[in-house]
């Protein structure tokens, strides 16, 4: 039991809502995004880019472009030093092309000026000659036979299949069987922070190169091997980023400026023009799905058939992980015990597609949620009833025939959601005649990290001479909190004050990787390596007071700045002293921290096996009116509980959540990068502030004893369940469905008028 | 555009109030006020998004009105009364607001902030009571992918209760 002057002495700061840090540089205008570099005899970098979706090249002529005016120099793949190839998980693309281009887009040259404009116009001095190639565009056409081939190994991606039980049988016994075809369309990230890179080599030799980015430590990597330069010659420091989604986990200029400036050895800038940054950075991915799904009279899920083909454009950049999670979330957070299960993707001539926001289960959640309701509606069940009866709980086998033993707090999102769905369905708005109002709900499951592989994080704590701490994290902070929660962790720990953290975070000059900031997983990943770190000082501090101070071990406790004996709350021993104690008795005063989910690969004929150690869980209730006349879907209100574990900066939690529901009413409503037509933001819009529905985020905490003080993640659920939520309150709405995203004005229409007309 | 016409634009010499600051540069007629601001005159605050006036990014106030100064050339600054993100955090409505946008989180990537600020004053500055619906308005031309907006909104209507509660006169 805590006596009454420890709990005084409790900080607590996990639970509490401290201000996001790096606010208050980005609220003066002091941040230095990396367009805001400025450095003595800085040159500045422009791509000659692929005209063609698929071509040989045939000539490269830069002699114009070298004699234009300021020019510095137009670097093609005969200039890369290392290995030009690289990738995040397939290494299949080219920093600058060799013989063909793949895609429109494709860099072919970079060019170098002494000012912007004299890149800029020695660019479009560089003549390309191109010898056409057949091109394919359609996943399926190009996994047949005869299609062009887009890389030297053919145009097959990757699959993963899940099969367990006897799913024919289980088909044959269900009461209902409802089978539909779902189609998601590209999408793109659209940070407002256009790509870019600043890139010198420093005194010491170091091509030092600050970056937009979600992965500085993979960055790296990649950067060696295309300059063939050892890790030690390659320093990678994030910038503060703005916004990613998924998109900035790929190498976008970090090679480019890398390459010149090692080439030039001054000081080069890069920064992505918008229309760039649509055309030439990873989309998500468009996916055809085939879904058939069985279930008893009662509403109790029986079988599952799925197939889903995915586009992965010109190059894999995350389509390997796309393919899993799609398969692996194929059934939602619900159990059905007899499945077959293949995801299946392939190259296309179409812009690359990658990482954004849920790799791939927003889109497979579109086509669970519709078969959820189609369903609910073949028995004439409740939308809400028939997920609760087949919700995961402790103790049930997800698709993988994982067990789940702890924090399933699905059924706990549902029965919070539940009331604002009654109270819609009961007082539905008075709306004009042809005004349709509809409710839709809709639920999902995240595994947190990465997919059945290794993905650990690693953090360093660091106690200095003069008793404060430093944190070291690799984890890049894309403006979603991930430093202010992992200084809150740190913090709650050693019992202090987060904001008196030292931070040192995404270097690789100075921290060690904390992987990726993707799969929602710095939190629950990286928040445990910290944790670990934290921990061990905090062990030795410990020890040495408790010597110190002549108690027990057990008695020490830590307040700001100092351990006490709990029984006798002036014995005490500041930081400062204990780290020259530390220091002379060569006690270490830095700990490294380690976090390795448990997980286990998937069988690759079975798909069995446990590709996470942890879920989060979320249900959103959405309502609508629909215009009968225009098409026009205006989002009344969306009410999003999210299972997060726990909210260990509760403001941020719902910042996810407010964020997640825009970005899934775009993806629900809107937004569609149809390649060859989408150009910029004047024909691809996303949500303005004048599109947002009232928002009701509800955190549900459902503790994971894996997780830093009961922590999962919410970065990606929070996009997930809103499209499906809102497709079904069209679908309520109007008594007809919509199978393709986005349900834009003609597709809504196209509803509504087949609703009228049965 | 004819390679010897690019050469031959003369400079012209403008000078505005910058952030309460009179500023005189000479400019390339055909430079946009963003890249003025930004390259010429060193304020990094003021970002560029998209280049074609659909993001809000590079909003400015030039005579107490929102503009995208990456539409805007730089001599239409001549004359006026301009701010940027710098000059309105050097002002005590201007920290008001700022206050309110951190402490409700209305800050997550920092890209489209300096934009929303600019568009939150001017606002409060013709409109220190708004209604929701026309903090919406206000905003309506920047977009932000990170935040939903909400906590952007709630931070306008706080700033604009403790600005009257002040009843500052400083706007």
């Amino acid at each position: 039991m805590a006596s009454n002057s420890e709990k005084e002495r409790q900080i607590d700061p996990v639970g509490q809502s401290f201000v996001r840090f790096g606010s208050w540089e980005r609220l003066a205008g002091n941040a230095r995004f990396c367009a805001d570099i400025e450095m003595e005899g800085m040159a500045f970098l422009v791509a000659v880019r692929s005209q063609r979706h698929h071509a040989l090249i045939k000539s490269v002529n830069s002699e114009k472009a070298l004699s234009s005016r300021g020019c510095l120099g137009v670097f093609t793949s005969a200039d890369i030093p290392g290995k030009n190839r690289f990738g995040i998980i397939n290494k299949d693309q080219f920093l600058l092309a060799e013989n063909k281009v793949r895609c429109i887009g494709d860099p072919i040259a970079i060019v170098a000026g002494e000012t912007l404009p004299d890149a800029q116009k020695a660019a479009r001095l560089v003549q390309v000659s191109y010898q056409e190639l057949p091109s394919v565009f359609d996943p399926e056409e190009a996994l047949r036979p005869d299609a062009p081939k887009i890389h030297d190994n053919g145009n097959f991606l990757g699959n993963r299949i899940i099969r367990k039980g006897s799913p024919e049988e289980a088909f044959r016994n269900s009461d209902v069987v409802v089978e539909r075809y779902y189609e998601t369309s590209h999408v793109e990230h659209c940070y407002i922070e256009p790509d870019a890179g600043v890139a010198f080599v420093d005194h010491d030799g170091v091509v030092t190169i600050f970056a937009s980015t979600q992965n500085p430590h993979y960055d790296l990597k990649d950067v060696c091997d295309l300059l063939a330069l050892d890790e030690s010659k390659v320093r990678i420091i994030q910038s503060p980023t703005g916004g990613g989604f998924g998109s900035k986990l790929d190498l976008n200029t970090q090679g480019f400026v890398g390459l010149a400036a090692w080439i030039l050895k001054r000081p080069v800038k890069m920064v992505y023009t918008r229309e760039e940054a649509f055309l030439c950075t990873a989309k998500r991915h468009p996916l055809k799905i085939w879904y058939k799904s069985g279930a008893t009279r009662d509403g109790r899920l029986m079988a599952a058939d799925v197939r889903i083909i995915g586009d992965t454009g010109a190059y894999a950049s995350y389509g390997l992980a796309v393919v899993s999670r799609s398969a692996v979330h194929a059934t939602g957070p619900y159990e059905i015990p007899n499945l077959n299960i293949e995801s299946k993707f392939a190259y296309t001539n179409h812009p690359m597609a990658g990482a954004m926001r849920g790799f791939g289960v927003p889109q497979i959640a579109f086509a669970h949620e519709s078969q959820m309701d189609l369903l609910a509606q073949a028995l004439d069940m409740s939308p809400v009833e028939i997920r609760l009866r087949n919700s995961l709980r402790v103790g049930s086998q997800t698709a993988t025939g994982q067990q789940l033993h702890a924090s399933v707090g699905i059924a706990k999102t549902i029965e919070a959601v539940k009331p604002y769905y009654e109270k819609a369905r009961k007082q539905a708005p008075a709306l004009k005649p042809h005004l349709k109002y509809g409710v839709g709900v809709a639920s999902m499951l995240y595994g947190i990290g990465n997919t059945g592989v290794q993905n650990p994080s690693t953090a360093q704590v660091e106690l200095l001479k003069d008793g404060s701490i430093t944190l070291y994290s690799g984890a890049a902070d894309i403006g979603q909190g991930s430093t202010t929660v992992l200084a809150q962790i740190a913090a709650q720990e050693l019992n202090m004050d987060p904001l008196a953290i030292k931070l040192v975070i995404a270097d690789t000059g100075r921290t060690t990787s904390a992987g990726a900031t993707s799969a929602s997983r710095q939190t629950y990943i990286s928040g445990n390596a910290v944790l670990d770190a934290t921990k061990k000082l905090k062990d030795v501090l410990v020890t040495h007071a408790a010597s110190k101070l002549k108690a027990s071990r057990s008695r020490m406790r830590l307040e700001p700045g100092f351990v006490y004996d709990m029984e006798n709350v002036q014995n005490k021993a500041s930081f400062q002293e204990l780290a020259s104690i530390m220091s002379r008795t060569g006690t270490p005063l830095k700990w490294q921290g380690f976090f390795d989910p448990d997980t286990t690969p998937l069988d690759p004929v079975s798909g069995m096996g446990k590709p996470y150690a942890t879920f989060a869980y979320a249900t959103h209730v959405a309502e609508v009116a629909v215009d009968t006349l225009t098409g026009e879907v205006q989002v009344l209100r969306v009410s999003a509980a999210h299972d997060v574990g726990k909210a260990i900066n509760p403001e941020n939690v719902r910042g996810q959540i407010y964020g997640g529901v825009v970005m899934g009413l775009g993806f629900a409503l809107m937004e569609e990068f149809e390649p060859g037509k989408t150009e910029s933001l004047k024909d691809y819009h996303i949500p303005t502030c004048a599109d947002i529905p009232e928002i009701v985020p509800i955190i549900v905490e459902d503790f994971e004893p894996t997780g830093p003080f009961g922590a999962k993640g919410v970065g990606e659920p929070a996009l997930i369940p809103t499209a499906p939520a809102i497709l079904n309150a069209i679908s309520d709405a109007l008594g007809s469905r919509i199978y393709k995203l986005p349900a834009n004005l003609e597709r809504v229409l196209a509803a509504a008028i087949l609703s009228k007309e049965s | 555009m004819p390679e010897d016409f690019e050469k031959e634009m003369d400079s012209v010499s403008i000078s505005f109030r910058l952030n309460g600051e009179a500023v005189s540069i000479q400019v390339d007629p055909s430079e946009s006020a963003l890249v003025v601001l930004r390259d010429r005159l060193g304020l990094k605050g003021t970002k560029e998004g998209c280049g074609i006036g659909e993001c809000g990014a590079c909003s400015i106030m030039v005579d107490a009105k929102v503009i995208n100064s990456c539409l805007t050339l730089a001599p239409q600054l001549d004359g006026r009364e301009v701010m940027t993100v710098e000059g309105l955090a050097a002002l005590p409505a201007g920290q008001s607001i700022q206050k309110a946008f951190a402490e409700t989180g209305g800050v997550q990537c920092g890209f489209c902030t300096p934009g929303m600020l600019i568009s939150s004053f001017s606002l409060l500055l013709s409109n220190p009571k708004p209604a929701r619906s026309e903090i919406i308005e206000a905003i309506s031309g920047n977009i932000c992918r990170c935040t939903g907006y909400v906590q952007i909104i709630d931070a306008i209507e706080s700033a604009s209760r403790t600005l009257s509660d002040n009843d500052n006169k400083n706007l």
